[in-house]
């Protein structure tokens, strides 16, 4: 069941960003200038881009070296994770023992603490303080504060950002509450289940957060 | 004339008819009314009847006096024969499934440097008892003392060698004797210098179960008796040395007509069980009983007979996981310890049976289910740095007046060794390591007929090098190489000589040097064990997950002494991870790596509170946002 939900659904997230991409990519000429040799590397530029994307913006401050490191750890053991959590059930079918669990238990306290920083360090901007829903505004009779529209997939990123830290939450605790005598062999089956099933939602938005980040920089690069 | 043939057909038909129905019509003892309370067995006791005569009942003023057959005097109510298939007498049936390999009878003769399992139930690894020239009657001098009778002791009649056939006169079948696990008198004598056992090593195989009862002594011996010596007539002989087996009734034990009240029960007493299946552990030279805990359902209360069971045809319940695969017993499923702690029925409830509590688990990782089966961490002794010695009923007599009671005697068994059983999981099992005399033909190995390895090693292991405690003898490698030499007139065409010991196989090159290889002929005889079941608060992982998750841990890199008859390879070792299949380095890095277990779950925790907090923080400042829009303040 859960191998079948879990290539269900990354094929639907990545078959949506696919449709997403194809019907409003930017134009390679606004992206790279007309001017690039080999047109035939379009896509890999394009690949390379998405990747140099990924590397935020650096602040020149300590906090902002801090927000850089822990952002590409957090990417990297997300990398990790994933791979070494879905690959054995989903790709081989098997359940996930051997080298794929050492490295995996390595990875999620690096990972799980690197989410607890970046929730601290981002929190705030990812606050849902400007004009997101002006319908909502209409209903409630209400002047928003802010007169400030959002970016294009502001709104999506920041719903993206929330969704992945409450879902760390039942990631984490599912794991780290099976290691403690205090559930039995039920309970230990419903968290293994709870610690899937939480992944592979997890996964799935910090994908789609990814590729909205990638292509809202796209974007912005291209308007300039 | 063709009318009077009819009339001797219909006649044979009449007069046989009985016969035929009396072998399959069905007796008073084999389907119980349904009461639990035992039926007074206040019965004639019954002879072995001549040949197509009716047995005589025996009476305490007989001349001579005879010892009663259990065939006949039980088999008058309960139908021998289907008692016979089962499980304690089927070992040499080959129809029969042999099920779960488990301990083999171990044919164990130090002056011939030999330790060799055998069997006459399939099980891998084990050789069949004529393959070393062993026959029937010689299979039950070896082993019969702590056999219950029937199957092989009913087969002694299947030999080519005349003296034996001539011999089985004397000595008579031995019969299934019922008392060793139905009688439930304190008398019961199984092995004393009068009882079953001794009875049995004497030959007196007619006298055997007679003489295991309280009522009954006998004394004498079928050995050197001649072969006129018929057991229903006087015996005559000039050889006063020669005492023929002799019966003595209790005369209080004859009542009306002579009749003898048997203490006959199906809730057998565990001390049945243990005469054959007992185990004594060996720490630091010395066996003491009183310090080794019994099984926990003992000591909860519960009999063998309560989880191993069955019912008139003895087809026991053995307990293993996937028993239901070769037995028909319906009880097999909840006769297992997944059936009586965890069983889950499909229109009723069948867990909690006896009282077995239902294990919670707490904190076990589901995994480890599928990777180990109950045995490797609630059976047998805690595991130590290194196997334990131990010794068994059946492989040292242990219960038999005059056994060695010497913690070296062979055979040499340790346990536990966890390695994986049939069903994929670990468990834990008894070990021992092979050693004997065979011919190599290709990749088939075969042993050497025990008379011509005797032969050849009695020129060799002198009386001063054998062991006085039963040890191997001071073997060297040029002692083996001899014996091979010795050996190979014996040798068949195309064959070599080869000896296996200690986890080797040696032979003699071509230069007539002795080398020796690794073999899967060496590999060592394992059986899983499940007793004695220590309690759930003694259970491996019950403290933390460092029971078994550590770098020193003896549940994987434990010892496992490698017993070798050479004096030169004492003291080897394997590691426990070798016969889990695992590897090692993996295995040591997992380990290594639940030092920083508490670390993880400190990270873990602090991360979430963080998270939590952040969540927590901004879904109050939301919902401080909703309220004041809804009040209209905002």
């Amino acid at each position: 069941m859960f191998r079948t939900v879990a290539i269900t659904g990354f094929v639907a997230v990545i078959a949506a960003i696919v449709l997403h991409f194809v019907i409003s990519r930017p134009k390679f000429d606004d992206v790279f200038g007309k001017d690039r040799a080999l047109r035939i590397l379009d896509p890999l530029r394009l690949l390379v881009l998405f990747v140099t994307l990924l590397f935020v913006e650096q602040k020149w401050s300590l906090v902002g070296a801090l927000r850089k490191l822990v952002f590409l750890l957090a990417l990297l053991c997300f990398v990790i994770l994933a791979v070494t959590g879905f690959v054995p059930r989903v790709v081989i079918g098997e359940a996930i023992s051997g080298w794929w669990l050492f490295i995996h238990a390595i990875a999620a306290g690096i990972f799980a603490a690197c989410l607890a920083i970046l929730a601290v360090l981002w929190a705030d901007e990812n606050r849902l303080d400007k004009n997101y829903w002006p319908w909502l505004n209409r209903i409630l009779n209400r002047q928003p504060k802010s007169e400030t529209p959002p970016e294009k997939y502001e709104i999506k990123l920041k719903i993206c950002f929330w969704l992945i830290l409450a879902l760390s939450l039942p990631v984490i605790l599912s794991a780290i509450l099976s290691m403690f005598p205090l559930f039995g062999t039920h309970w230990q089956e419903n968290l293994l289940l709870i610690h899937r099933y939480s992944t592979l939602f997890l996964s799935l938005f910090a994908i789609a957060y990814l590729y909205l980040a990638a292509i809202s920089e796209i974007e912005k690069t291209t308007a300039k | 004339m063709k009318k009077g043939l009819a009339i001797n057909v219909l006649l044979c038909l009449i007069v046989l008819a009985p016969a035929f129905s009396a072998d399959t019509a069905e007796k008073l003892g084999d389907n119980p009314d349904g009461s639990r309370a035992t039926p007074l067995h206040l019965i004639p006791l019954l002879a072995e009847p001549l040949t197509g005569k009716e047995p005589d009942q025996i009476h305490p003023g007989d001349e001579p006096v005879l010892p009663f057959s259990m065939k006949q005097t039980c088999g008058a109510c309960h139908s021998y024969d289907i008692i016979g298939a089962g499980w304690h007498f089927n070992a040499a049936d080959p129809n029969v499934d042999p099920g779960r390999k488990g301990q083999p009878w171990i044919l164990a003769d130090a002056a011939a440097a030999t330790q060799i399992p055998l069997s006459y139930r399939p099980w891998p690894g084990t050789f069949r008892p004529e393959q070393l020239g062993v026959t029937p009657m010689k299979f039950l001098e070896l082993f019969g003392r702590q056999m219950p009778g029937g199957g092989i002791g009913e087969m002694l009649h299947k030999t080519d060698n005349p003296e034996e056939i001539l011999r089985l006169n004397i000595t008579g079948q031995l019969e299934i004797n019922c008392q060793a696990c139905h009688d439930t008198s304190p008398g019961l004598d199984m092995g004393s210098a009068a009882g079953y056992a001794w009875q049995i090593i004497r030959g007196n195989y007619r006298w055997a179960a007679t003489a295991s009862c309280d009522f009954a002594y006998v004394t004498g011996t079928t050995q050197g008796l001649p072969e006129y010596y018929d057991y229903m007539a006087p015996f005559i002989s000039e050889n006063t040395k020669l005492r023929p087996p002799a019966v003595e009734y209790s005369k209080s034990a004859f009542g009306h007509n002579d009749w003898v009240r048997f203490d006959i029960s199906r809730d057998i007493p565990r001390q049945r069980c243990y005469f054959c299946h007992s185990n004594a552990d060996i720490h630091k030279g010395q066996i003491e009983q009183w310090k080794a805990d019994e099984d926990i359902h003992i000591k909860a209360g519960l009999t063998c007979v309560d989880c191993h069971t069955h019912g008139l045809e003895h087809n026991i319940t053995r307990g293993y996981a996937w028993e239901s695969c070769d037995s028909n017993n319906p009880l097999v499923p909840v006769s297992s310890c997944e059936g009586c702690h965890l069983g889950e029925g499909s229109s009723k409830p069948v867990r909690g049976r006896f009282a077995a509590p239902v294990p919670k688990h707490a904190g076990i990782p589901p995994v480890h289910f599928d990777k180990l089966s109950c045995t490797a961490c609630h059976s047998g002794a805690w595991p130590a740095a290194s196997t334990i010695h131990t010794k068994t009923s059946r492989a040292h007599a242990i219960g038999v007046a005059g056994a060695n009671p010497s913690p070296d005697v062979l055979p040499h068994l340790s346990y536990p060794v966890f390695a994986r059983q049939r069903d994929g999981k670990l468990a834990p099992h008894k070990i021992f390591w092979p050693a004997y005399w065979a011919e190599m033909t290709g990749d088939t190995v075969t042993p050497l007929n025990m008379d011509i390895v005797k032969d050849a090693t009695s020129k060799v292991i002198t009386r001063d090098a054998l062991s006085k405690v039963g040890d191997w003898p001071d073997l060297t490698q040029h002692d083996i190489a001899k014996i091979l030499s010795l050996l190979a007139p014996n040798m068949s065409e195309g064959a070599r000589l080869v000896y296996i010991g200690g986890g080797k196989l040696y032979s003699l090159d071509e230069a007539g040097k002795l080398a020796s290889a690794r073999s899967e002929w060496a590999a060592p005889y394992m059986w899983p064990i499940a007793h004695d079941v220590r309690p759930a608060a003694q259970s491996l992982g019950v403290r933390n997950c460092q029971d078994c998750h550590t770098t020193d841990s003896p549940f994987l890199f434990g010892l496992v002494s490698v017993d070798s008859p050479l004096k030169t390879a004492a003291g080897t070792s394997v590691e426990m991870v070798k016969f889990e299949d695992l590897p090692r380095f993996y295995t040591k890095a997992f380990a290594w790596s639940f030092i920083f277990r508490p670390w993880l779950k400190v990270v873990a925790i602090l991360s979430s509170f963080v998270i939590a907090g952040v969540l927590l923080l901004y879904t109050l400042r939301a919902l401080w946002f909703v309220t004041k829009v809804v009040v209209g303040k905002d």
